[in-house]
């Protein structure tokens, strides 16, 4: 095995859910996994501040079992993804913040980028609007 | 584990005051500067240096008003890479190069740094720094990596060897040899991490004070130190948690040596201004340095 296939195979152990490759003591790297873990759910939580309050404590554990086998994309992307995988459980107090990312921005497969249009979201009680940039809240 | 401040043993480091690092004007205590703490490392009336996070930096400029500010006072500002990953086998990245050797234009530092460490592979981020393993193969792709940095920049590059949990199966060399080799082999500086060097020997079970000895300490161009804390026996570099006294033990026994300028990072949970500056006066204390 080749350093680029080793290290590859380490990386795919720590943050994609991948297989402990051969020879590494298992603690020690899983130790390292949680830490990493723990890091992506802080970065997540700082790109996603409401998300990240509405969850209130169950925010790390709740994101950490989504990010299981999940490879990061960013702490944009990942809390994106991780929002809407919250489907109908996605707090009320979040909606608006996802709905403010997805009229600004589109989640494609290599990461976040900026809508070219305009775009027009439900949010409970409301709409959130986006024109030329700008975002205006309609409703309560 | 602590170790005494009284050093006994291979204490002469060749050239104290005229190492590898001495005619950068790194002097003194500085800190890692965050757009968090800005205001509070303006304030500080004695500061000796900084460091910026260089992936932070615009490409072409003007500097963050708080870093111009510190550098019209004549304080030094290094870019600090942190996502070159120039332990990856893989070719590090030319528009990453160039993004950090521009950071060294605009902050007209003297020198800077990254690590002696891997970030992604496969197409996959890990999120943070990875230790490589200690092996010839490994050697190779690092010098060569940092050959095609030290090619664009205008300055010097300091290598941080970083703290790790864990060591790879194949290591065919100590840590102190494989960075002693790296420095050889690239000239590159040595950015001594004394907070590393006591994670890395408290999680292998060994002398923090003798992984010191046998650094190569006649390369440093400054030194770091940060906070961390234990989980499940486990010593974490966290950067969140306060200075331990063994760390500060290693800034005295490093200071009997030499006089590298030394700075704390600070990476979140930001304690009240009173407590930060009360971690810098401890720093410059234990360098036996007037607080």
């Amino acid at each position: 095995m080749t350093l680029r296939d080793r290290q590859e195979a380490l990386v795919a152990a720590l943050v994609a859910g991948g297989p402990l490759p051969d020879g590494f003591s298992p603690e020690p790297v899983q130790a390292t996994a949680a830490a990493l873990a723990q890091k992506r759910s802080g970065e997540v939580a700082k790109a996603w501040p409401a998300l990240a309050a509405a969850l209130g404590p169950d925010f790390p554990s709740l994101f950490t079992a989504w990010a299981v086998g999940r490879a990061p994309a960013g702490s944009a992307a990942d809390g994106w993804a991780f929002a809407r995988s919250l489907g109908a459980d996605l707090p009320e107090r979040a909606a608006g913040e996802l709905a403010a990312a997805e009229v600004r921005f589109v989640l494609g497969p290599a990461g976040v980028r900026r809508r070219s249009g305009p775009a027009l979201r439900r949010v409970p009680g409301g709409v959130v609007l986006q024109i030329f940039g700008r975002i205006v809240r309609l409703g309560r | 584990m602590t170790g005494s401040a009284a050093l006994p043993g291979p204490a002469a480091v060749p050239g104290r005051a005229g190492g590898a690092g001495a005619g950068l004007g790194l002097r003194g205590v500085g800190i890692g500067w965050r757009p968090e703490i800005s205001g509070f490392v303006e304030s500080l009336p004695e500061l000796g240096f900084c460091e910026v996070i260089a992936e932070s930096l615009p490409l072409s400029g003007p500097l963050p008003a708080s870093l111009a500010a510190l550098r019209e006072r004549g304080i030094p500002v290094i870019p600090h890479g942190v996502r070159l990953s120039l332990g990856s086998a893989d070719p590090v990245e030319p528009a990453r190069v160039t993004r950090f050797a521009a950071a060294a234009r605009i902050t007209g530092a003297p020198v800077v740094s990254e690590h002696i460490a891997f970030v992604r592979a496969g197409g996959i981020e890990a999120g943070h720094l990875l230790p490589v393993p200690r092996t010839r193969e490994a050697l190779d792709a690092l010098a060569a990596n940092i050959a095609r940095t030290q090619a664009e920049l205008p300055v010097p590059l300091a290598l941080e060897p970083i703290a790790t949990l864990f060591d790879w199966p194949e290591d065919e060399l100590t840590e102190a040899d494989f960075l002693t080799e790296l420095l050889h082999r690239t000239g590159a500086l040595l950015l001594l991490d004394l907070a590393n060097v006591y994670a890395n020997a408290r999680n292998r079970g060994t002398s923090p004070m003798d992984l010191l000895d046998r650094l190569p300490l006649d390369r440093v161009a400054y030194v770091h130190v940060a906070g961390g804390s234990e989980h499940g026996g486990r010593y974490h570099d966290t950067h969140t948690d306060p200075v331990p006294a063994e760390v500060l033990d290693l800034v005295t026994a490093l200071c009997e040596r030499a006089s590298p300028g030394i700075m704390l990072e600070r990476d979140g949970h930001y304690p009240p201004a009173a407590e930060l500056a009360a971690e810098l006066s401890a720093i410059a204390t234990a360098a036996g340095r007037a607080a």
